[in-house]
């Protein structure tokens, strides 16, 4: 036989666990607009029907139920949709930035434009020395030549300057990107400590589990990773998701380096001089250290003390090894090391790649091709006094590394030391042509100058190139107005490119969150139902408690009173 | 598809902010006037911009040069249209004192004037136009005839170098007079002569010949003048055709299309005004509304 209470105690279970499900159900309604947030359900199980198969069981028809209870709280997430997510934010991470550092660029450059960028300025210096040729004897025309020339000088040294500031600031956010993705890491390792300890009781800790996942969704657009699940063991549930361990994968996805594994975690950072790590970033980019920190009270600015785990060439046998993402972005931005090379005077110095640096290497191409030609076409010509000129134009270009910062304008040069004149003559002004031809020159072909004669009457003619009585700059396939034009057009397809890919990825992304919202998010229609739903329930089962305290009321006070 | 409400209203965030992206697009276009307004707007098309704009700015230039080149001619001509009726007046002189009725002292009264027209020839030898002298070619701060240097002998130009003027790419055209053709030593020391012989009361009538060849001189360089202005205006309405095609060329590489962004925008707008509305409709009712 049952208890007489059965009934009462089947009554009860039901009220509870109905509650346990309307608590639930409120839950999700107060976090319908948390992010990371998983809606959460609750897994109603039957109860142990009575009586359980044994020796001394009573002899009734069937068994009977004994009710229900709030199983276990889970929440509603589906983990492969984690990994589509995690995938394509990861390439949206690197689109993002390299799209984000070249459209900086083009603004720097400000191409297409009537008064700004170098182009106007250059057109504006090649017409004020055409004006020159015209009236060549004149103050005004020689001061405005000045004047131009020095406004092509600014307008190389605002470039220059403002890459190195832009790429100055992408090293600040490599810095900063590191130090965030060192934070995640520790913090991914301390949930796993958490979690390592509630899920052997039989709990499912979910809203660990949210922000665990919140946090490599944040680490995957940074860097490309694998995430395993690691079992807690002890008596945790079958459901239950076990502890992180995250691998740091190369650019070909194989395993560099293991991030966190259960509570133990790596930092990434740049070695310093006496064996510490730091995440400061102090010139190109040749290696990232994967190490573990000694002691983790350190402040994070200071170089902290560790122990190497992995160290990760970032470029190596032709191509960038690094993981994919924000972090690479930053870095193929701000500048690596693809090798080295000797210099002239025997010292080993780096060979840098990267968007900055081989915009900075263009533009200092630029800027010492153009300088050094116009001393040389000005140097052939005659002064107004109709001396042969001996001062040059520019000034500081005794290398093409920083020729764009460095170039200056002749301080010593006055309005007479231009060299207008071809044969002396104050009147002649085909030297000032010349010097404006220097942006249309094409520099592959020999050169004949207009007017300047050698001493035997024959035209002067220059070649630019590496062999004896050349002149040796670096731009000898082109006029220095398509170099410019090149340089334009390659940023500005680079950045289409970088724009494009970063938008596709972004609705990639979009897409896979919309279907991770499609099964995790709160409906609070949904929501509204299920809170119908279990209140009806709750009420029937305290309307039952209701007929069991009447049933008990007849036997316990209206039997045996037979005739009464 | 299982779809929420806040699904809804992300999604509507993000169709509304794509929508003024292109908003702003079009609004950039049509404000600017330009289709592309950074390199990665259309690369091939600011490639060319820069290089449209270098070809603008050089016809431009050559347009100014232009100016400076009728000043050279116009300058040269008005001098020596100046110089030609001095010797002009010199010849009638010439020819009056030739008659031989003229006595020694009237013959020495035309000699004080053909004196004072010879200073007169020289005065627009040494024409300026602005800080440079007309007729002694590339050497322009130098006064080309100084009847006073060399004790009394006078210097005069001599083989001048030309002044060029570059016009279009690579063609130059020479603006000025070579002054050794019109106002060369020999014209005033023929003059000199004159006023020599007319001085001691000689018949001067042998030097109409040589008076004769000057003047043709002075004609023949004007005839040349005006040959370069016909082959000056040739070119600058060449050149007003370039930059014309040029300009058009600019515009047609990188101007908007009015009709096309405007027609674009107006949709845009459309598209936009139904998101919004949607958004309104879709965003506000819950199960709440329905239920007692």
């Amino acid at each position: 036989m049952t208890s007489t209470f059965h009934g009462l105690e089947v009554a009860k279970r039901g009220m509870m666990a109905q509650q346990t499900a309307l608590y639930t159900t409120s839950q999700n309604i107060a976090n319908a607009n948390t992010s990371g947030y998983s809606r959460q359900r609750v897994n109603f199980v039957q109860t142990e029907p009575y009586p359980a198969a044994s020796m001394n069981r009573p002899q009734i028809p069937g068994q009977m139920g004994t009710g229900v209870e709030a199983g276990s709280i889970e929440r509603v997430r589906e983990q492969f949709l984690d990994v589509q997510y995690r995938n394509e934010n990861n390439k949206l991470g690197y689109w993002d930035s390299r799209s984000t550092a070249l459209s900086r660029l083009e603004d720097v450059f400000a191409e297409p434009s009537d008064t700004d960028g170098l182009s106007a300025v250059m057109n504006e210096f090649w017409q004020s020395l055409q004006d020159l040729s015209v009236n060549p004897e004149n103050e005004g025309a020689r001061s405005v030549v000045l004047q131009r020339a020095q406004g092509v000088v600014d307008t190389f040294h605002y470039l220059s300057n403002s890459i190195s500031d832009i790429q100055g600031d992408l090293g600040n956010q490599i810095s900063v990107g590191i130090k965030d993705v060192n934070s995640i890491l520790k913090q991914i390792a301390e949930l796993n400590q958490q979690i390592g300890e509630v899920e052997p009781s039989g709990y499912l800790p979910n809203d660990l589990y949210d922000e665990r996942d919140r946090l490599v969704d944040q680490l995957s657009s940074y860097l490309n990773v694998k995430v395993e699940k690691m079992p807690s063991g002890g008596n945790a549930l079958d459901i239950a998701e076990g502890q992180y361990k995250i691998t740091l994968l190369d650019a070909n996805g194989n395993p560099s380096a293991t991030l966190v594994n259960g509570n133990q975690f790596n930092q990434l950072g740049f070695s310093t001089e006496d064996g510490k790590y730091t995440n400061v970033v102090s010139g190109p980019i040749k290696n990232i250290e994967v190490y573990t920190p000694n002691d983790l009270s350190q402040t994070e600015s200071d170089p902290v003390a560790g122990i190497e785990v992995a160290s990760i060439d970032f470029y190596t046998s032709g191509n960038v090894n690094f993981s994919q993402g924000k972090l690479r972005g930053l870095i193929e931005s701000y500048g690596y090391q693809v090798g080295e090379t000797t210099d002239l005077s025997g010292n080993v110095v780096p060979v840098v790649a990267g968007i900055y640096p081989e915009m900075q290497d263009k533009l200092d191409q630029l800027a010492y091709t153009f300088g050094t030609l116009f001393n040389t076409v000005q140097k052939l010509g005659f002064d107004l006094e109709g001396n042969q000129a001996s001062k040059d134009f520019f000034t500081n270009l005794s290398t093409i590394e920083n020729a764009a910062s460095n170039i200056q304008l002749n301080s010593d040069l006055q309005t007479k030391d231009i060299a207008a004149s071809s044969n002396g003559l104050p009147g002649d002004g085909k030297n000032a042509i010349n010097l404006g031809n220097i942006f249309s020159m094409d520099l592959s072909k020999d050169i004949t100058l207009e007017g300047v004669k050698n001493s035997d009457g024959t035209p002067v003619v220059l070649s630019v190139g590496k062999n004896p009585g050349d002149i040796d700059v670096p731009i000898t396939t082109s006029t220095i107005n398509s170099f410019y034009e090149g340089i334009i057009g390659g940023l500005g397809v680079a950045s289409q490119q970088a724009q494009r890919l970063s938008n596709n990825s972004s609705s990639l992304v979009q897409s896979a969150d919309e279907r991770r919202q499609s099964v995790s998010s709160v409906s609070l229609d949904e929501e509204m139902t299920n809170l119908i739903k279990f209140q009806h329930a709750y009420n029937a089962a305290a309307r039952n408690i209701t007929v069991m305290d009447e049933m008990l009321d007849k036997v316990i006070n209206g039997m045996g009173v037979v005739g009464r | 598809m299982r779809v929420t409400q806040s699904m809804l209203s992300n999604n509507m965030l993000r169709n509304l902010s794509s929508s003024y992206e292109r908003l702003s697009k079009y609004q950039d276009q049509i404000s600017t006037g330009k289709k592309v307004n950074r390199p990665s707007d259309d690369p091939v098309v600011v490639m060319k911009g820069i290089s449209y704009r270098t070809d603008l700015s050089e016809v431009q230039q050559y347009k100014r040069n232009f100016s400076e080149a009728y000043d050279w001619i116009e300058n040269s001509d008005a001098a020596l249209d100046n110089a030609g009726q001095a010797l002009q007046r010199i010849r009638e002189l010439v020819v009056e004192a030739s008659n031989d009725t003229y006595d020694a002292s009237q013959r020495q009264a035309i000699s004080a004037e053909i004196k004072q027209l010879r200073d007169h020839l020289a005065d627009v030898a040494n024409t300026k136009f602005g800080d440079k002298y007309l007729f002694n070619g590339a050497d322009t701060t130098t006064q080309p005839v100084d009847l006073q240097a060399n004790s009394g002998d006078g210097s005069f130009p001599e083989a001048t170098q030309p002044v060029e003027i570059e016009l279009s790419k690579g063609i130059y055209l020479p603006v000025n007079v070579p002054g050794e053709k019109v106002f060369g030593e020999q014209l005033f020391s023929d003059l000199k002569a004159l006023t020599d012989d007319l001085d001691q009361g000689k018949n001067p009538a042998s030097y109409l010949d040589q008076i004769d060849k000057h003047i043709d001189d002075i004609n023949n360089a004007r005839a040349d003048l005006g040959a370069r202005q016909n082959r000056l205006e040739m070119m600058e309405s060449r050149v007003d055709n370039q930059e014309v095609i040029v300009t058009k060329v600019l515009s047609d590489n990188e101007d908007v299309d009015y009709e096309k962004a405007i027609t674009d925008l107006t949709t845009q707008e459309s598209v936009h005004r139904a998101a919004l509305a949607v958004g309104a409709r879709v965003l506000q009712p819950t199960l709440m509304d329905f239920l007692k």
